[in-house]
């Protein structure tokens, strides 16, 4: 396979700020005094010395009533109950699988936390124990929920829903989780025909909108639906949804349903998707992008 | 002794710089996508990569229940100094020097914020010109702040050696290649200079204790100018990520 | 202050004979002076206006005031011309000032001494690091062009910049002196105003003599019209010769009995190699680094035993006697031991030309300015030098330069650099004998000076604080008579009690002056004593390592005063082995200083029963046995007899010359001084392995008796 490969020197790289920095909020750096102690309390990001707060990581300023938080640019997720994921199982242990969440400690998928073919609730049995491997293996995607957060920091998901579960035929992105924004919903069916979980730490997965992504029932059934083939459109609109993406996370661009819709519909001027690789291609959707959000900001 | 010629008799160095000027110093933050943080740094013509990555669930064998495991590795590019010379990652200077980092940046870390975790610091040196240790050390804090890791303020790290002008003694700061091969004394500082703390302290020879003083504050004068050039570079980075749908509280 | 950032690359060559390229910074800046007084544009302190406002021209080219820039060749050959006072308001370039250094050290140095000199008002501007005057050398361009760029783009520079700063119109222009031909084509071409050394010297007024220092520099190579000698080789001819194994090389060493005659040690011949005849040495001069071509071996011959002396007339620029010498040395029998290999010079690779005293043989014609210079010592050929002044100096001993010796040329060409005074007076020949062994004497400078202490000075209450008192012991010194640089000093007493064996115990102490705590390192008046590294005896004058005051005041242990030393104290039994020692910065107060002669009489003296005597006679036993004790060890014992003058006390004349008498006092000093030594060196060992070295005499090589041999057999017979 040939290719052309295009090496830029450093001082051509293009630069993909899009911002407009006019009203800047109050930076803090590590080291930096915060506040004085009294009547404060420490959040994330900050430590107490002697007499006063300190921020130990560089990003703004949080306050809720006494509480003092730093929050950083960007750092690992850091999960809250009720978010969306999108994660990758590492291990099959006793009753419990182990899913990378892109978080700082691995997260933990129980048992009893995923719904099993034949639906409702039942008892797990020593049977479904034994046939855990069957339902999820090491490497397979799935999208979860958080339950709830231990006291050490990891995540405990549950897939008790039908929209969770394990994923089929798809595109993941991994993007810094601060690019996420929250939203209510984080499953998106866009107009082009494409769907996105946009997990809440920062793993986006794109799939074609026809593909059922919550797989329930038996192992044919399953068989069936990987198998299924993906047209060329689909395969060219998933592509250039992800390029979308690409571009607006290198400029460092906030991500959600609205962006990536506005995205896709400025890159259509660019007919061909391998385009979108091209960096001045990248930054102009995503100022072009920046732009019309401003617009309906304003309006 | 180091030679007299180290300063010219008008008072400029090799290079051209005074003695408590630093080398010029450009940077850049978030360099790599993939790594959860990173940094480029040049300080003269030593020039910098640093990876950051985590903090991540630590290997069963590692893992500690009350702090956070850090794992540094330094290795030198074979392209970076004068002659092409293979350096195996697992060659004693490497060691030592990984080690040197680790005692370092270690003093600075929030270790007890993340139990069970690990943070890989991963340091390549593309051109060694002098100071190559501190260049190293500056580049990692760098990626770790762009990695929003809590550190207790920046770890910075600056070299001062000794030359004689009139016979009087005359602390040189952020020592480059030729002056370090000119044999004199090299020492070499990684501080804390908001709060004044010394992570590590490392002399190349014996130097006289009467001017030892000296040359230990131009070195953290050094670092102090160094904070600073590195804190204005980190404040641009963040104001240029920013975007207003960011919901921010000032007081 | 802004910095510019750029960076400067060049390819070397490592060790092992890779090419690499090294990149280095290179900052330049906006805050570099300008020196002139005429520019109120620099911030100046007024101590760094170092050119005059309105430079009075002495030149009558140039009848306008004006500063000069030197070029790089100038420095190099007419640094004799710019030691003199008369050329003021000089501005030595950076790019100038490094190259010297390149080129030759010694040149450096002297340079460095005009500039130091504020009355001289050498200014050297920083070109290099400043943003206006920084070029880049172009690809392709040579080293050399781009210096002289640079020399021209600073020209060019001071030029402007004096005139932006001028108020009325009236500024200083600029003179470049270089002797590049070319580098003068295109200065004028770029309308800077230049001309060489020469022309500009013998053109300035009212400095009588200036002209006679010019150095006569041709490139020796291009006479090729009347050659006499044949051409050397060029250096990669030399380099590519070496290298296949068909030359030599070799340091120079004239004969001092026949002038027509050299030798050269050589690697690979045991023998030294015999260069004879005018072309044979081929202007080579004593010292001189040469390349040596060996001739087959048949026509090797042996050194000549005659006597043969330049001949007193010039002969002109011809060559003769070469017959006389030839016909000697050709071998009569083949088998002769004394044949050695002979070879010719044919190539100079290094000069080792420095200046000479001698003194002046006139010319026969009235009036005449090329003379003859006859050096002192023999090793080196007479000279040709240009004088008007030949009247005067003829009476005198002077000093000459050399400076090139053309193909076309009998002798070298050289230029007067001073005169050291008449013939035969003492002075001037005591200077000859220092210049010519190359023994710093000139007066201490100012620096040097400057880091004295005052004369006033007295050992402050803290320094005694930190160091031993040992003012209450009973210390003395023992010296030559009329020794002013009492440098050690002795104690020893009787410790009560015994040793294990029952042995009596004594203290005894070795205290040596501490110079170091008035000479720091790296201080001016430090690396002027390095340099000195000895003070040198003549016989009526002493030429001190450092200052007076410190020599024979502040470090100079007198009777009754109190000075700081460094002391060695010993635990020692009556056998004199030594049971514990000690080394400490101490205070003392030496309670007599003695000639030797007195220390004797005292030890003699049974009537006398006081502290210094009995403390002597304990020394005095005591060394009697480390000396027994050194001998059985296997010590070598050399003594040559000293001489000693006297002088006349009224005229400083000697008037008589003695040995010296060796009292057993001489040998107690001495074998308390070595102990000392030992003990420091045993010290030094323990604590410092890694860089105590011990400094030891090889075992001298046959070859070197050979000539005492040579000698030894014809006595006998």
């Amino acid at each position: 396979m040939t290719s052309h490969v295009k090496i830029r020197l450093a001082s051509e790289r293009v630069n993909h700020s899009v911002t407009t920095n006019n009203d800047l909020p109050r930076f803090y750096t590590p080291g930096e005094v915060v506040t004085g102690m009294e009547d404060f309390m420490r959040g994330h990001g900050t430590y107490a010395v002697d007499d006063s707060l300190k921020a130990a990581v560089a990003g703004v300023m949080q306050k809720v009533n006494k509480l003092i938080c730093i929050r950083p640019r960007k750092n690992r997720y850091v999960g809250e109950i009720g978010d969306v994921i999108v994660g990758r199982v590492l291990e099959v242990q006793q009753r419990r699988w182990k899913v990378d969440t892109n978080s700082r400690l691995d997260s933990v998928l129980q048992l009893s936390a995923v719904n099993l073919p034949g639906g409702e609730l039942r008892r797990r049995s020593a049977e479904d124990e034994q046939m855990m491997r069957k339902h999820l293996q090491e490497g397979d995607l799935i999208s979860a929920e958080v339950q709830s957060v231990f006291s050490d920091g990891s995540l405990s998901l549950h897939t008790r829903s039908l929209k969770y579960g394990k994923l089929g035929q798809g595109i993941l992105i991994k993007v810094f989780p601060s690019y996420i924004k929250r939203r209510k919903n984080h499953f998106h069916h866009l107009p082009c025909g494409i769907s996105v979980i946009i997990g809440n730490n920062g793993y986006i997965w794109i799939t074609p909108a026809g593909q059922t992504n919550v797989v329930e029932g038996d192992d044919d059934e399953m068989a069936a639906v990987e198998l299924q083939t993906v047209s060329r459109s689909d395969r060219d609109t998933m592509a250039r949804v992800r390029n979308c993406i690409m571009a607006l996370a290198a400029s460092k661009m906030m991500l959600d349903d609205t962006s990536i819709m506005f995205a896709y519909e400025e890159s259509l001027k660019y007919d061909d998707v391998k385009d979108l690789l091209d960096p001045e291609a990248m930054l102009d959707v995503a100022f072009l992008t920046q732009h019309r959000i401003n617009y309906v900001v304003e309006e | 002794m180091p030679g007299p010629d180290l300063l010219s008799s008008q008072g400029l160095r090799l290079d051209g710089r005074r003695p408590n000027e630093l080398r010029r110093i450009q940077c850049k933050l978030g360099v790599f996508t993939q790594p959860d943080g990173s940094a480029y740094l040049e300080q003269g013509n030593t020039k910098v990569l640093a990876a950051v990555y985590g903090p991540h669930q630590a290997a069963k064998s590692k893992s500690l229940q009350d702090s956070v495991v850090v794992n540094c590795q330094y290795s030198m590019a074979t392209f970076s100094t004068g002659e092409r010379k293979n350096r195996p990652r697992g060659d004693r200077k490497s060691q030592e020097m990984s080690m040197h980092l680790r005692q370092a940046l270690m003093a600075a870390i929030k270790t007890e914020l993340y139990p069970r975790s690990q943070i890989d610091i991963y340091v390549e040196v593309l051109q060694a010109d002098g100071g190559a240790y501190c260049t190293s050390v500056n580049a990692a804090t760098l990626a770790l702040i762009d990695a929003g890791i809590p550190i207790k303020a920046y770890v910075i790290a600056c070299t001062a050696s000794l030359a004689w002008k009139d016979g009087e003694p005359e602390p040189l700061v952020d020592v480059s290649h030729v002056e370090e091969a000119a044999g004199g004394v090299v020492l070499t500082v990684a501080s804390m200079p908001s709060t004044g703390a010394i992570g590590l302290i490392e002399m190349s020879h014996r130097l006289h204790m009467d001017y030892f003083d000296t040359v230990l504050s131009r070195a953290m004068q050094g670092c102090k100018d160094i904070e600073v050039i590195l804190d204005k570079v980190v404040r641009e980075h963040l104001a240029e990520g920013w975007t207003k749908s960011d919901d921010a509280i000032t007081i | 202050m802004t910095k510019m950032w750029t960076t400067k690359s060049f390819l070397t060559k490592t060790k092992r004979g890779n090419i690499i390229k090294i990149v280095r910074e290179h900052y330049l800046r906006d805050d570099l002076l300008c020196g002139s007084g005429a520019c109120n544009v620099c911030p100046h302190k007024d101590d760094e206006l170092v050119l005059e406002e309105k430079p009075e021209s002495i030149c009558t080219l140039f009848d306008y005031p004006h500063y000069l820039i030197l070029d790089t060749n100038v420095v190099l050959h007419q640094i004799d011309v710019l030691e003199e006072d008369a050329l003021k308001n000089v501005i030595i370039l950076q790019t100038v000032l490094e190259e010297v250094k390149h080129q030759n050290t010694a040149m450096y140095q002297r340079l460095l001494e005009i500039i130091n000199n504020k009355k001289r008002r050498f200014y050297s501007f920083v070109n290099e690091h400043h943003k206006d005057t920084y070029i880049e050398r172009e690809p392709g361009e040579k080293q050399n062009d781009r210096n002289d760029r640079a020399i021209r783009k600073a020209c060019a520079w001071y030029e402007t910049h004096l005139s932006i700063c001028s108020v009325d119109g009236k500024f200083p222009k600029i003179v470049l002196l270089t002797d590049d031909e070319n580098n003068r084509k295109i200065a004028v071409e770029e309308g800077i105003v230049c001309c060489t050394a020469k022309d500009y010297v013998e053109n300035v007024t009212g400095a009588i003599g200036l002209i006679d220092k010019l150095s006569k520099n041709v490139i020796p190579e291009t006479c090729s019209r009347d050659a006499l000698y044949p051409a050397h080789l060029t250096p990669s001819q030399i380099h590519e010769g070496i290298r296949n194994g068909k030359l030599y090389q070799g340091t120079y060493r004239a004969s001092r009995d026949n002038f027509l005659e050299g030798t050269a040690v050589v690697n690979g011949f045991e023998k030294p190699i015999l260069l004879q005849g005018h072309i044979g040495i081929n202007r080579a001069v004593d010292g001189d680094t040469i390349a040596v071509e060996i001739f087959p071996e048949e026509e090797w011959r042996r050194p000549s035993d005659i006597v043969l002396e330049d001949k007193a007339d010039d002969p002109g620029d011809q060559l003769e006697e070469e017959a006389v010498l030839l016909k000697v040395a050709e071998p009569v029998d083949k088998s002769d031991e004394e044949v050695t290999p002979t070879g010719k010079v044919v190539g100079i690779i290094r000069r080792k030309w420095r200046q000479y005293c001698g003194i002046l043989m006139r010319s026969k014609f009235p009036g005449a300015v090329r003379h003859l210079f006859t050096p002192a010592e023999k090793t080196i050929p007479r000279v040709r030098i240009e004088t008007r002044q030949s009247d005067v100096l003829a009476m005198q001993r002077i000093l000459v330069a050399l400076d090139s010796w053309p193909r076309n040329s009998r002798y070298p060409l050289g230029h007067f650099v001073r005169a050291l005074g008449p013939i035969g007076n003492k002075d001037a020949e005591n200077e000859v004998i220092l210049l010519e062994h190359d023994v710093p004497h000139a007066r201490f400078s100012e620096a040097v000076l400057a880091c004295l202490p005052p004369n006033d000075w007295t050992i402050p209450e803290e320094e005694i604080k930190k160091r031993v008192d040992l003012r209450s012991e009973c210390i003395c010194s023992v010296d030559p008579p009329g020794c002013t640089d009492i440098d050690d000093a002795l104690h020893a007493k009787a410790l009560p009690g015994k040793t294990g064996d029952g042995l009596k115990r004594y203290e005894v102490g070795v205290h040596i002056a501490d110079v170091t705590h008035f000479v720091r390192p790296n201080t001016a008046l430090d690396k002027e004593a390095a340099s000195r590294s000895t003070t040198v005896y003549l016989v009526g004058r002493r030429i001190d390592m450092v200052p007076d005051l410190l020599s024979s005041n502040l470090c100079s242990l007198r009777g009754g005063e109190e000075r700081l030393a460094f002391s060695c104290v010993w635990e020692i039994d009556e056998n004199a082995n030594i049971i514990h020692t000690k080394f400490h910065k101490s205070v003392i107060k030496s309670a007599a200083a003695m000639t030797y002669e007195e220390a004797q009489i005292a030890i003699d003296d049974k009537s006398r029963n006081d502290k210094v005597a009995s403390s002597l006679r304990i020394l005095n036993a005591l060394a009697k046995k480390l000396n027994r004790k050194r001998l059985d060890n296997g010590a070598l014992s050399l003594s040559s007899p000293e001489i000693r003058f006297q002088m006349d006390s009224e005229t400083h004349e000697p008037v008589e010359v003695a040995a010296k008498k060796i009292l057993e006092t001489n040998s107690m000093v001495e074998e308390f001084m070595l102990l000392a030594n030992i003990s420091v060196a045993e010290k030094l060992a323990a604590e410092f392995p890694q860089c105590a070295m011990l400094r030891r005499h090889p075992a001298p090589p046959p070859a070197n008796f050979s000539t005492f041999l040579k000698a030894a057999k014809q006595q006998v017979r």
